[in-house]
């Protein structure tokens, strides 16, 4: 008998390391005299995005075309320590410390831009590769020009950006405090189908609700919800590390099953922009809220179709058949009294 | 572009253009531009760690450890030596420097010196001409252990007299959240659940194995590229393993082939640094498939028992948990992630009263680490199981439920700390309720029936 | 090295003509990566499961870690750096971009090369076709969809630009 079921499954996520563990990250930008500009920032590109993510915000904030920008990443002899790429800490600590180089360099731009311009610096806002004066938009130079300016006077064309959001520690007794700087948001729905006779389980429709805060680059923030959702799938339904005796058992990918193609449905990423104004943009990170939820998003769907609750990793089709109590368990199970909640 | 010249400044100011102002649309910011990266990643361009090679360069191979507890009696590596094209053959009498490292605690040993703590623990490294001599030399270590008695579960390695796999005890780290009254936030509950979630260890499976190539450059640097989620950390622990200073090292980022937490620790970085800087010869170590998950971490199994209390309204009113995480042989980050976990442990929820303990535990299985998800994902599990059951016992739809119970601004967290405008949890609802509306879908009419 | 395993490798790799001589018994991934100096096939398993190593052989889809090199005598070779180059990108390739499915870019090469595989066979399939065409290129990065949706892209692209019906009536 097949079975279909549909569920809901949401988390809550403390962005960066929290319990004052350093969380800060350096940027230094450099400008050349075509305007074309040089970010050089300590943290790593694994495939995320990082890169694309820290030029398209420097892009915007200096007002130039995203092509002019060239990032140099994660180098101990080029480039400033930028921090660790964890706990989806990347958009937003590295992000907002290339804004901050960006307005570190924008502040002499300005006042040669203010002197040429004989207006007040502050009135000049960066955009569409222009140096305007707010008030008076006649008054306005290009930013191309302004960098061969900025070089041939001798200016300071270098922006260095600190940014930290290192946090206090909780309380060691109760863990009451502050804990992060922000946290991030996500739900998710499934539907899947349960095949009785074989355990199998089958996720047919995965949607993910994920609150970027701000989406730099949607299509990226669509990849990180859909290849985490996969991955998250793998974790629910298939990844099953056996260890026996201290030893990894199956450690190899003909016996470690990860997702194929063939194993996932087409993820639906439902971007949610719910503006964070500690964030770059008001963005967040998203790597790991698509991940988190799921596993339970899929076990709730399950539950709905049998009316049976999966409280284990992975629902492999033998250990949904031994649930359904059409295969003996003979594992020895972890009961309560095993587990006592420990005094207040 | 010849803009340097002496009447730069009336050049400066010709252009005249239309006002732009503050407010309007995003240039850059919002677009799915071209990813910087992915021009020589689609044409197989992109250098990867394992992809780097120079002239002179020496294959890098790693002894793992076939024992999950045990002394390290002997180690005879004079075959091994003598296999034509080996330069060098490495134990861990051979490190210059201190023979210790670890992302939060140094507890892990570059090579294990008098005990094994894991299989898969790195024992002894060769360098030789090609990957063929290399790989006979692994095979021609003679390695003499005593076995010790083991702990492969945290309940085992938490009995009173289990083996010890470190000094000071198995126990790494425990946490304690404790806020409001938890008796009677469960003598408000109408209706209590109580269970018990077990989750499983995770490979990464980046499909990039580890990988790690070093070489001294003229000025003596000694480089080393590898693909690393932080270069700065592994330069300060590769400098303390060989005692050199940390401006004489150098760690640059390679195109990565993923990494999801577990290139955060120091992976081959440390060891083909000791064999490039033993031989003076530029020294590539790529771990094959099976050698990088023997070696490397996991997500951490756990074992949470959670009771979860609402009241007739459908309002929770407290939550209490015990987690056991299983950190394995080494801490790595075992202790921030079964912290963490305790924090997360009620989900993006409101409960005035929370009471959470967790312990993270030393095993002799292999190193559990950072994994996305950070101990957040083992929470989930258990507290949207909570919720969904608790939402289907009073009879309310599991999205409303969920909507009535999600922290909002003004409302805390676990810790106390107060939720700001950025709390985006019920905005995530709201658009999946608008989702099953679009795909004319409904929670309740299921089970549905198919054969 | 042992000199009386030395073999002579005489084959075509992405349209020239190589003639080497070097050691034997090895795998094709082996003699692309370290003797050629092609990195651009990778290693991600080296047991036949992740598909990272896919290259054609004779027009054919292998796998790079489990042929021997000595099979590739004689055979034309294509890898990914025979497909196309930066300033002229194959239209998989361009497509993929386009639909953002590359991410940290190590299942990219050989999902470029069964795709090719697949579009040859087949050059109008169905999204199930699709599937099945990469189901033995593992990718941990993207979850798919949008290297699904690269592809079909790519084969539309190419419908377009090709006489209509020929190439398919030949596999049908
Ligand atoms: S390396 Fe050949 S299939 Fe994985
Ligand atoms: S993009 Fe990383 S494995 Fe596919």
């Amino acid at each position: 008998m097949k079975l279909r079921g549909i569920g809901v499954g949401s988390m809550m996520y403390g962005l960066g390391y929290g319990f004052a563990r350093p969380d800060f990250s350096t940027t230094d930008i450099e400008l050349a005299p075509d305007g074309t500009v040089t970010i050089w920032n300590g943290a790593s590109e694994l495939g995320q995005g990082l890169q694309t993510l820290l030029c398209q915000l420097v892009a915007e904030e200096l007002g130039i075309p995203y092509e002019d920008t060239f990032i140099i990443t994660a180098d101990t002899g080029r480039t400033p320590d930028a921090g660790p790429v964890s706990a989806s800490r990347s958009t937003y600590v590295q992000g907002n410390s290339a804004l901050k180089a960006c307005r570190d360099l924008k502040k002499p731009m300005a006042e040669l831009a203010g002197e040429l311009l004989k207006t007040d610096p502050d009135q000049l806002i960066f955009k569409k590769g222009l140096v305007q004066d707010q008030n008076e938009p006649s008054r306005s130079i290009s930013f191309t020009n302004l960098a061969g300016g900025m070089h041939q006077r001798g200016r300071r064309v270098r922006g260095s950006g600190y940014h930290s959001i290192t946090t206090g520690d909780v309380d060691k007794e109760t863990s009451q405090g502050d804990a992060y700087a922000t946290y991030a948001w996500a739900s998710q729905l499934a539907e899947v189908e349960v095949d009785t006779e074989t355990g199998q389980v089958t996720v047919l429709r995965l949607a993910s609700a994920t609150d970027a805060g701000k989406a730099i680059n949607p299509k990226m923030v669509e990849g990180q919800i859909e290849g985490g959702a996969v991955q998250g799938l793998g974790f629910a339904l298939m990844e099953d590390m056996k260890i026996e005796q201290g030893e990894f058992k199956n450690a190899k990918l003909s016996t470690y099953l990860i997702p194929t193609a063939a194993d996932v449905p087409m993820v639906e990423p439902l971007i949610v922009e719910v503006y964070d104004p500690t964030g770059p943009y008001g963005a967040k990170g998203v790597a790991e809220p698509a991940t988190i939820p799921t596993a339970p998003t899929i076990f709730n769907a399950i539950a709905n179709a049998l009316g049976q609750r999966v409280r284990f990793t992975p629902a492999t089709p033998e250990k949904m058949l031994k649930l359904l109590g059409k295969l003996e368990e003979k594992e020895e199970q972890i009961t309560i009294e095993d587990m006592p909640y420990p005094e207040p | 572009m010849t803009i340097l010249n002496e009447t730069l400044q009336e050049e400066e100011l010709k252009i005249q253009t239309p006002s732009i102002s503050r407010k309007d649309e995003y240039e850059s910011v919002g677009k799915s531009v071209l990813r910087k990266d992915s021009v020589p990643k689609v044409t197989g361009k992109a250098i990867y760690t394992g992809d780097l090679h120079m002239p002179g360069m020496l294959f890098g191979k790693v002894l793992l450890s076939t024992q999950a507890h045990a002394l390290i009696k002997s180690i005879d590596v004079s075959a091994a030596a003598a296999v034509p094209g080996v330069k060098a053959v490495l134990t861990s009498r051979d490190i210059p420097g201190e023979n210790a490292f670890g992302i939060a605690i140094p507890d892990q040993q570059v090579l294990a010196e008098t005990k094994v703590r894991y299989i898969g623990e790195p024992v002894a490294i060769v360098a030789a001409e090609d990957i063929f001599a290399a790989e006979q030399a692994i095979s021609q270590i003679q390695v003499e252990y005593e076995p010790l008695p083991a702990v492969f579960s945290p309940f085992d390695a938490l009995k009173p007299g289990a083996p010890a796999v470190h000094a000071k005890g198995n126990i790494l780290y425990h946490t304690k959240v404790r806020k409001g009254n938890i008796e009677r936030g469960f003598d408000e509950a109408a209706i209590i659940v109580e269970n018990i979630y077990r989750t499983s260890g995770q490979d990464h499976a980046p499909i990039e194995p580890e990988a790690g190539f070093a070489w001294i450059d003229a000025e003596g640097v000694l480089n080393v590229f590898s693909g690393t989620q932080y270069a700065f950390r592994d330069r300060r622990q590769i400098a303390i393993a060989l005692n050199l200073p940390m401006n004489r090292v150098r760690v640059a980022n390679m195109t990565m082939g993923g990494g999801f937490g577990r290139k955060d620790d120091v992976t081959a970085e440390i060891l083909v640094a000791l064999l490039a800087w033993k031989t003076g010869r530029p020294v590539r170590l790529v771990y094959s498939r099976h050698e990088a998950m023997m070696s490397q971490t996991h997500r951490h199994p756990t074992y949470t028992r959670v009771r979860t209390g609402a009241n007739k309204e459908g309002k929770l009113t407290a939550m209490e948990g015990v987690i056991y995480g299983d950190t394995g042989a080494y801490a790595s980050l075992g202790l921030f992630v079964i912290k963490k976990m305790a924090l997360h442990l009620g989900g993006p929820y409101y409960y005035p009263n929370y009471k959470s303990d967790s312990f993270s535990v030393y095993t002799n299985n292999p190193i559990f680490g950072a994994f996305r998800g950070f101990g957040v994902l083992q929470a989930a599990v258990s507290h949207e199981g909570q919720i969904d059951e608790l939402a289907e016992k009073l009879g309310m739809d599991p999205i409303e439920f969920r909507l009535r119970n999600c922290l909002r601004p003004g409302l805390s967290f676990s810790t106390g700390q107060l939720m700001t405008n950025a709390c985006g949890i019920a905005t995530t609802l709201e658009r999946l309720q608008d989702y099953l509306v679009e795909n004319g879908l409904s929670i309740e009419l299921h089970p549905e029936v198919s054969a | 090295m042992d000199e009386n395993n030395l073999i002579k490798m005489e084959l075509t790799v992405n349209g020239e003509a190589v003639s080497m001589i070097v050691k034997g018994g090895r795998r094709l991934l082996d003699f692309l990566r370290d003797d050629l100096h092609l990195t651009g096939t990778k290693e991600g398993c080296g047991e036949g499961e992740c598909g990272s190593c896919t290259v054609h052989l004779d027009g054919q889809s292998v796998l790079a870690c489990l042929t021997p090199m000595e099979r590739a005598i004689g055979c034309s070779v294509l890898t990914i750096e025979g497909v196309g180059s930066p300033t002229n990108l194959h239209p998989v390739q361009a497509a993929l971009l386009d639909e953002g499915g590359v991410q940290c870019g190590m299942c990219t090469p050989g999902m470029v090369m069964s795709a090719l595989d697949l579009l040859e066979r087949n050059p109008d399939p169905t999204i199930e076709e699709i599937i099945e065409g990469i189901s033995g290129n593992l990718c941990r990065c993207t979850g798919y969809k949008k290297i699904i949706y690269g592809i079909q892209q790519a084969a539309q692209e190419l419908q377009a630009a090709s006489p209509a019906g020929t190439v398919k009536e030949s596999v049908e």
